[in-house]
């Protein structure tokens, strides 16, 4: 369990370093190279570090230690085949990590990260409906009876196609330099992750990359079935090239505008989950 | 058997008709809940900076110690609310818990020696107020319509179908109570100064909606 934690940790990092490379490029500039996400993990690892003197000193390690937990936990139900709720509650529970990363700094461009995490909240409620739409579908939020239903009915890609999309966006919400990536950008200099550094931000860099393994993984189990581990690292791959690319060609929202846009798919995806309970499986 | 949405649960603790469960689910949310509340125990609040708009001037806001211990005592008990509220397999006894975070979450920022936070949480607990009404009702409801309230016995499906309207105004009663829009968008209680504790509204309030997710979807 430890060496395929450690495995998926890196491998995230990897994405995380080919979406940043791609986006790079699509922009014509250089770039870093695809394993820079790893290099500055390892590098963050072994920098001095120390906890500012503004800061509330437990919480400002603890989060990091949740951080790490809550992803783990969340690959462990990966594997195993358990509940999609339980990676749906992890991947919300992820807002409060970014939250209290931003407040326990005492620094403002810290708060105003946290703060915009968590307005930013309405970007997780297309995942709910996500959740039920599939619930309906499959009979179960079980991750192996999913598996199960998409052997005998074909992949949910093609039956809820606009299920894959909302969690597309959902999963898009999340990645660095996106359209929605209010959290970090630069007029916060780095967001709610400004005052952690050297093994703090280690951490979180292990976090994001374990994170980032955790949704692809899911979206693809979820969308498209059993996939055996190349074709599902290739899947993952193709998934970052497509979340590059959306991060390349857009603009950074304003938080107001991110807000809307996202709340604006939650209403559409009610009005598709409501087609779905009363016209398709009454 | 029933049909545990969350996982099958690890153990069941039971009261008679009532019984508070740890399936995966649950048992991950409780062990946040948890986690959150030790935090707010043994953490001391950060000094958070406050710099002037139009210059270079900054300052610190600290928090008085008798300011600290009302927040933290509060923190407290919506960590402990909280966590009733993630376990328990009882309807009723979900929504006692969920208007306790209702209204520890008030006391958590209305102690903030600030106007614009103490609006917020005015106007906040107006809110959180009202909701209590489609809370309770809703409870009430699924009483009325199915004749019991334990969450294990709207999982067999053996009791008749819970009303819609019971549904909408269960959540409406914990959006009310925690959720956006009504609380996420006060940015102003987010910002307050006192991390350990205004963390746990935050975190209550997901994690309320979370557990809400697994209780509509029963029955």
């Amino acid at each position: 369990m430890i060496a395929e934690l450690v495995l998926a940790t890196l491998f995230g990092l990897l994405l995380l370093g080919i979406h940043r490379k791609l986006i790079a490029r699509i922009q014509r500039r250089p770039g870093p190279p695809v394993w820079q996400e790893i290099l500055h993990m390892l590098k963050f690892s072994f920098k001095t570090t120390w906890i500012p003197n503004t800061a509330s000193p437990t919480l400002f390690v603890g989060v990091v230690l949740i951080a790490i937990g809550i992803w783990t936990a969340a690959f462990y139900v990966l594997v195993s085949g358990g509940s999609l709720l339980v990676i749906l509650g992890i991947y919300m529970l992820h807002k409060i990590v970014e939250h209290g990363f931003g407040l326990s700094s005492g620094s403002p461009y810290g708060k105003y990260g946290g703060v915009r995490s968590v307005i930013s909240a309405a970007s997780e409620i297309p995942l709910f409906v996500s959740v039920a739409v599939i619930g309906v579908y499959s009979h179960s939020l079980d991750l192996s009876s999913i598996i199960q239903y998409q052997q005998v009915s074909g992949p949910l890609l093609f039956t809820a196609f606009p299920v894959a999309c909302a969690m597309f966006l959902v999963i898009l919400s999340k990645m660095p330099f996106g359209p929605f990536s209010i959290v970090e950008s630069k007029e916060l200099v780095s967001g709610y992750k400004t005052e952690h550094f050297g093994i703090w931000r280690a951490g979180l860099e292990v976090c994001n990359g374990l994170k980032t393994y955790v949704l692809l993984a899911v979206f693809l189990t979820v969308f498209i079935g059993p996939l055996t581990l190349p074709w599902l690292l290739a899947g993952m791959i193709i998934l970052i090239v497509l979340l590059a690319f959306s991060c390349a060609i857009t603009p950074m929202m304003s938080p107001f505008d991110s807000v809307t846009i996202q709340m604006m798919v939650t209403g559409m995806m009610l009005v598709y989950a409501a087609i779905v309970l009363v016209v398709v499986h009454p | 058997m029933a049909d545990f949405i969350g996982g099958l649960p690890y153990y069941i603790l039971e009261f008679g008709d009532e019984l508070v469960y740890f399936t995966p689910y649950t048992i991950t949310l409780f062990l946040l809940a948890l986690a959150f509340t030790l935090l707010a125990i043994i953490s001391r609040p950060e000094r958070q900076m406050d710099i002037a708009f139009g210059g270079d001037a900054y300052r610190t806001k600290d928090i008085s110690i008798s300011e600290m211990r009302f927040r933290r005592f509060m923190a407290i008990a919506c960590g402990l609310a909280s966590m009733g509220a993630m376990v328990t397999g009882d309807i009723f006894n979900f929504t006692l818990f969920t208007a306790m975070v209702g209204i520890t979450n008030v006391g958590i920022v209305a102690a903030v020696k600030s106007p614009h936070v103490q609006d917020a949480a005015y106007q906040y607990g107006l809110v959180a107020l009202s909701a209590t009404v489609p809370l309770f009702a809703g409870a009430a409801v699924y009483a009325a319509a199915t004749g019991s309230l334990s969450m294990i016995e709207l999982m067999k499906g053996t009791l008749p179908a819970v009303p819609l309207v019971a549904k909408a105004m269960l959540v409406t009663g914990v959006v009310g109570e925690g959720m956006a829009p009504f609380y996420a968008a006060k940015a102003e209680m987010f910002r307050a100064p006192g991390a350990p504790y205004v963390i746990m509204c935050s975190l209550s309030s997901l994690l309320i909606f979370l557990r809400v997710v697994e209780v509509v979807m029963l029955g």
